[in-house]
């Protein structure tokens, strides 16, 4: 081969490195240590076969981690993505503040999910929290928002709903803007309402947006750690417990880093199996501009 | 033209979920001035009864502000400098070379949206352990280093740009990196600089990873210095203290926001993906 034909992968080979080193050589390194007890009691890996997967499956534990990462994550996709299409559509109406409506629901994007984990754990107090002061006032009783097994799931997707919604608004917006107004007004003058002209002329022209923001809800809610970490570490009995921390838990507090590994296997091939399932499914009925 | 009901609909249904989306905002603010008796109270009071000014002062004593707020922005830096290099270089060849396995590379630089590195934490902690890298900045940045995000952005905007002006460059005798530097990138200034506010504001705010990698003030980021704060000091009064360092922390990012608001929404409505 000439040295000229090597020239076009030299321009691709620094963004490579990087990707390779800290992209598909871990997804590989994880899967091969998920066969391997490698742990407190194994400080050399030792080959194990199946047996971390095993473990798992017949964990309890584990299976709360997945139950908890599902009610997660599709409530989170759905509320999110929802309210997200609902304010695009209204803010699209509006000619005059849509810039500062556009600002106050994007905002919570430029928190840092660190602080605003904070912010809500704060609001959440039994005692001196703002939301039970404001139920009190209402003459409700007050609600243990972070330490009730049963209420604190909920309360840790309020605030991945908050800080995302914005977000996803934003993307549908920018769908919104490129429907033609002349197709709105044909369709108004042949007596659609207002719900028929989103769902038959809206929706399907921004369907590539919508694909989209879908696949970035999804990654978006697996990946969802920092306000685990912060305001309840799992807790309480398991109940906020999701896959990112349980990985975490298992790494880096247990040291048993061939269960974290099986982990990070499963979570890998998930992620990779559900956008692939829908870009062959729902991908292909999406409709592309150009 | 609209209906003048379904506007107004609008604005009514939008200014009061308006609010509501302020609230936490709100209450940053204010509680980042309260003083102790105002927070240990049963009744809420959105201003205080009297401005404690003085907890920022508390928060650079607790804290070692000015040493995270230079790892951060130093972070923040040199991964968008290492980044604008290593996604111009690629997105050059993906816009403009033929060369074979090209597809199947930009296919690869794609999956990498779908693997986040939060979901890697493991392993690229061994890798990063082994580099003998713990407890750097550039643990912290180096992962991110290479973004399929950033690639598929300057490899669209280097499609918009005719090749005539690229040939009349090579003709006086500029090379490939010559041209991206001298001709492309010039012209694509402001998909650079949308991505530059993506990655900044991603790695501004960035948590989980800094948190594994740094243990002590050499190479914290703000964000862990704040949940270093809670975990330091967990008594309740210690909410003010807390909050005021929030208030600090998202400041820098958020003065930047308000001043460019557009061009900041503007890059954001263009990512197809917000991966840093």
């Amino acid at each position: 081969m000439h040295l000229k034909q090597l020239r076009p992968y030299l321009y691709v080979v620094p963004a490579f490195i990087f990707l390779f080193f800290f992209t598909y050589y871990p997804a590989g390194f994880a899967m091969v240590r998920s066969l391997f007890h490698w742990n407190t009691s194994n400080i050399q890996p030792a080959f194990a076969g199946l047996h971390n997967y095993q473990q798992l499956l017949q964990s309890r534990r584990f299976w709360q981690v997945v139950t908890n990462t599902v009610i997660y994550s599709l409530s989170f996709i759905l509320v999110s993505t929802a309210i997200a299409l609902f304010l695009a559509v209204q803010i699209n109406k509006v000619k005059r503040l849509g810039s500062f409506y556009k600002s106050v629901f994007f905002y919570p994007t430029m928190i840092p999910m660190a602080a605003a984990a904070m912010i809500w754990m704060f609001m959440y107090l039994p005692d001196y929290g703002l939301i039970n002061a404001y139920l009190r006032r209402l003459g409700l009783e007050s609600v243990n928002w972070l330490n009730d097994r049963h209420i604190a799931l909920f309360s840790v997707t309020m605030v991945g709903i908050w800080k995302y919604t914005g977000y996803y608004m934003l993307l549908f917006l920018a769908g919104l803007t490129n429907v033609p107004e002349e197709l709105m007004d044909a369709a108004k003058i042949e007596g659609a309402n207002g719900r028929q002209r989103l769902f038959k002329i809206s929706l399907p022209l921004i369907s590539s947006h919508l694909f989209f923001i879908l696949i970035i809800a999804i990654i978006n809610a697996l990946e969802a750690v920092d306000q685990i970490y912060i305001m309840t570490q799992g807790g309480p009995s398991n109940s906020t417990n999701l896959i990112v921390y349980f990985i975490y838990q298992n790494g880096f507090r247990f040291w048993d880093m061939g269960t974290a590994s099986a982990l990070t296997s499963l979570l890998i091939v998930t992620l990779l199996l559900v956008v692939s399932v829908l870009f062959t499914t729902l991908g292909k009925k999406v409709y592309y501009e150009v | 033209m609209k209906s003048d009901r379904s506007v107004v609909a609008a604005y009514v249904v939008l200014t009061p979920l308006a609010l509501l989306m302020l609230v936490p905002l709100l209450f940053m603010f204010t509680t980042s001035v309260k003083a102790l008796g105002d927070i240990l109270s049963l009744d809420f009071r959105w201003i205080p009864r009297r401005f404690a000014w003085e907890n920022f002062q508390r928060v650079v004593e607790v804290m070692p502000f000015a040493r995270y707020l230079y790892n951060t922005a130093s972070i923040v830096v040199m991964t968008f400098l290492v980044q604008s290099v290593t996604i111009s270089l690629a997105a050059y060849a993906f816009a403009r070379l033929r060369f074979p396995g090209r597809d199947l590379l930009f296919f690869l630089f794609l999956v990498q949206l779908m693997i986040p590195a939060t979901s890697v934490i493991i392993p690229n902690y061994q890798t990063i352990r082994t580099l003998g890298l713990l407890n750097t900045r550039m643990a912290v940045g180096i992962v991110y280093f290479a973004s399929a995000y950033g690639t598929f952005l300057m490899r669209q905007a280097f499609r918009a740009i005719p090749r005539d002006l690229e040939d009349t460059a090579r003709i006086d005798g500029c090379n490939g990196p010559r041209v991206i530097r001298h001709v492309l990138l010039p012209l694509t200034k402001p998909s650079l600089i949308a991505f530059a506010f993506v990655s900044g504001t991603f790695h501004w705010n960035n948590f989980f990873w800094p948190l594994l990698v740094t243990d002590t003030v050499r190479a914290r980021t703000l964000t862990v210095g704040l949940a270093m704060l809670t975990q330091a000091t967990e008594s309740t009064p210690e909410i003010t203290i807390t909050m005021a360092a929030a208030v600090m922390i998202t400041a820098p990012l958020f003065i930047l926001f308000l001043v460019f608001q557009k061009p900041f929404i503007q890059s954001f409505a263009g990512a197809g993906a917000l991966k840093g």
